[in-house]
């Protein structure tokens, strides 16, 4: 098998080892009275023989070329991706410094924009959705943060 | 209450107006969503989830049921006018419905389609009347042993039957209830996997989590190709299937229903897998099966009629078990949590409203599709151009606002983003997020129910092998597990042989 099965099969174990030892702290206690900690103990050594199978398996597997994955030939569109994260996240951290409607609207052009739209049409679209949300949300008793302008509050 | 007065009941509580309402919010989303490229059902109900918290439980899932089966509709739409299905269980519909439209037939493909849902719909409706009731009355008697054997086979049954690897399959599930532990321990008061964020301690959250894996990760997946789509250009007319199609399709739609209820009714893919089997049959059983391809109206018919009795079938366990058997169903389960109603066999009995009221909106929504679907076809065939470019920054929004209007935490949508990125990754890898969800949900009763037994049996297992129904749950879930272990096991055999 290729890398392709190799990393997720990796990162369970990292998280089954990381399941185990926490929960392990958090008291085991036995089968008789079960602590807090003792579910996900099991879950986590369960997931730790499974993909100790699976890695194992790819292993001996490997250099008889098994499946060819099929990725590789597409090509993946990783600055979008990247930007409509980073948006995300930069909504996530204003959202309460610059208020809802700010950033709301910055969030909406920046995503209008970048997905291939006409200025005007991003100009309206991200001013009417912005109005929009907040009339609706608004009506329906949501609360937004007003932000340092204490617009809309 | 017998099922007479109590479906009368149902009727007056889904005809006041509010409810009334909802009911045809619910199958208007449904069916937008089913239109609409780059968000499936699940996500729907997801960013919408947060939507249904002020009103009453009772409204809330008339709307979300609502979101589920005008899904099914609108997803036969696009299958048939644009060879994409909407959604997975009218995979099978492109085959015949795209052809039938190509040969201008679309008006009897979307037709029969129509009458063939509301023909499934309702009979699975009626037979879900007859067998919640009855499974509940028996489900009283359950213990912790018989839930958690019970999960168990619920929860091995959704991996036997999902689509992709199996081994992929276990892991989500395993994952799922490693997730469903964050936040504090009930029994004993103490934060679990919390890492001092005083969000966490209440766990994980539904909305949050199922926004991410199926909203935003959906999103990510659909940035990387382009998703403008041809649309048939056609007009559509004729939208009443003529003597001939009804002739030929009978027999497809009884069939469909027959077949389908039953089928829904299992854990895992329940409607889908209907449709592909009621469309194998039909191909077999027919008298010229090379038809079958070529725009043959029974090709549609059955699977169109099977997805939709299936999807009644899959409130079967739920309504009577209080054990959702797919995905959908979870976020409907999780819905009623939030509305602080324990679902479950005491459920009928203790809230009778929401029973009867979501059985009796299903036969009213039913009719609303109908209604809705065929004079207005016009409006869904110009909603299915609208470019993604477009719907996109809307759908981020929806999300981003759903989870922080929960609690006014933002918290909560940084936790979003994060199942997002994980559910994309995920997705890349070929793992199925669907489990997982499934998993997450069901965890905090799974876990619940393994203490107490052990608790009653002090620490022995031999709890779940006495008593008779948890036994039987448990040696199927094994039985599932040693044959798909096998077939996995001689699948990757015959392939090393073949190479």
């Amino acid at each position: 098998m290729k890398k392709y099965h190799i990393i997720p099969t990796l990162f369970w174990m990292g998280l089954s080892l990381f399941v185990m030892i926490f929960s392990y702290r958090l008291g085991l206690r036995g089968f008789h009275n079960p602590g807090p900690g003792l579910a996900p103990f099991v879950l986590g050594l369960l997931l730790l023989l499974i993909s100790l199978y699976v890695l194992i398996d790819a292993l001996l597997k490997k250099g008889r070329g098994d499946e060819t994955p099929g990725e590789g030939q597409s090509r993946t569109n990783y600055g979008k991706i990247g930007l409509v994260l980073a948006a995300l996240f930069a909504y996530s951290f204003l959202l309460e410094r610059l208020g809802f409607l700010i950033t709301t609207w910055i969030f909406l052009f920046l995503l209008f924009r970048s997905m291939g739209n006409r200025w005007v049409t991003t100009l309206v679209a991200s001013t009417s959705t912005m109005l929009a949300t907040y009339l609706v949300f608004t009506f329906f008793g949501v609360r937004f943060p007003p932000g340092i302008f204490g617009l809309g509050g | 209450m017998d099922i007479f007065s109590g479906l009368l009941s149902g009727f007056q509580i889904t005809l006041q107006p509010v409810n009334f309402l909802y009911c045809f919010i619910g199958v208007f989303i449904g069916t937008l969503i089913g239109v609409l490229p780059g968000i499936g059902p699940t996500g729907a109900m997801s960013i919408l989830l947060p939507t249904t918290f002020g009103l009453s439980p009772v409204s809330s899932l008339i709307m979300l049921a609502g979101i589920f089966y005008g899904a099914q509709y609108g997803g036969s739409t696009t299958s048939i006018l644009v060879n994409i299905p909407g959604e997975p269980s009218s995979i099978v519909t492109c085959l015949d419905g795209y052809q039938m439209a190509r040969q201008g037939r679309a008006g009897p493909a979307l037709g029969i389609a129509a009458f063939g849902s509301l023909i499934g719909g309702t009979f699975s409706i009626i037979a879900l009347m007859f067998l919640a009731i009855p499974l509940s009355e028996i489900a009283v008697a359950f213990g912790p042993a018989e839930y958690f054997s019970l999960i168990c086979m619920s929860m091995v049954f959704s991996v036997y039957l999902a689509r992709g690897s199996f081994v992929k399959a276990i892991i989500m599930i395993i994952v799922g209830l490693i997730l469903s532990t964050v936040g504090m321990d009930l029994v004993s008061g103490r934060p679990r996997f919390t890492f001092g964020c005083g969000t966490l301690i209440d766990g994980i959250g539904l909305v949050p989590a199922a926004m991410g894996l199926f909203g935003i990760s959906e999103v990510l997946m659909n940035l990387e190709e382009s998703l403008d789509r041809v649309v048939f250009k056609a007009k559509v007319k004729n939208l009443l299937p003529n003597l001939e199609d009804w002739k030929r399709s009978i027999g497809p739609i009884i069939r469909g229903t027959l077949l389908g209820f039953p089928l829904g009714i299992l854990p895992g893919g329940g409607a889908i897998i209907a449709s592909f089997v009621s469309y194998s049959i039909e191909k077999r059983i027919s008298k010229n099966p090379e038809g079958f391809g070529h725009g043959a109206i029974e090709g549609v018919a059955g699977p169109e009629t099977a997805n939709n009795a299936g999807a009644g079938g899959s409130f079967v366990p739920l309504l009577g078990l209080g054990i959702p058997p797919n995905v959908v169903m979870a976020l409907l389960m999780g819905a009623l949590i939030i509305h602080g109603v324990a679902p479950g066999p005491l459920m009928i009995k203790q809230h009778p409203e929401i029973f009867w009221g979501v059985i009796a909106s299903m036969y009213v929504g039913n009719t609303m599709l109908l209604l809705l679907n065929l004079p207005l076809i016009g409006m869904w065939v110009k909603l299915l151009k609208v470019p993604y470019r477009i719907l996109m920054p809307l759908i981020l929004l929806f999300c981003v606002i759903g989870s922080y209007s929960l609690n006014n935490n933002i918290v909560e949508v940084v936790i979003m983003i994060i199942f997002g990125i994980a559910g994309y990754i995920l997705r890349k890898f070929e793992f199925e997020a669907a489990p997982l969800m499934l998993a997450f949900i069901l965890g905090p009763i799974w876990e619940n129910a393994w203490r107490q037994s052990l608790v009653i049996s002090e620490g022995n297992f031999s709890i779940f092998l006495e008593k008779p129904i948890s036994c039987a749950a448990l040696v199927l879930a094994a039985f599932l597990i040693i044959t798909s272990g096998f077939k996995y096991y001689r699948k990757t055999k015959t392939k090393v042989i073949i190479e």
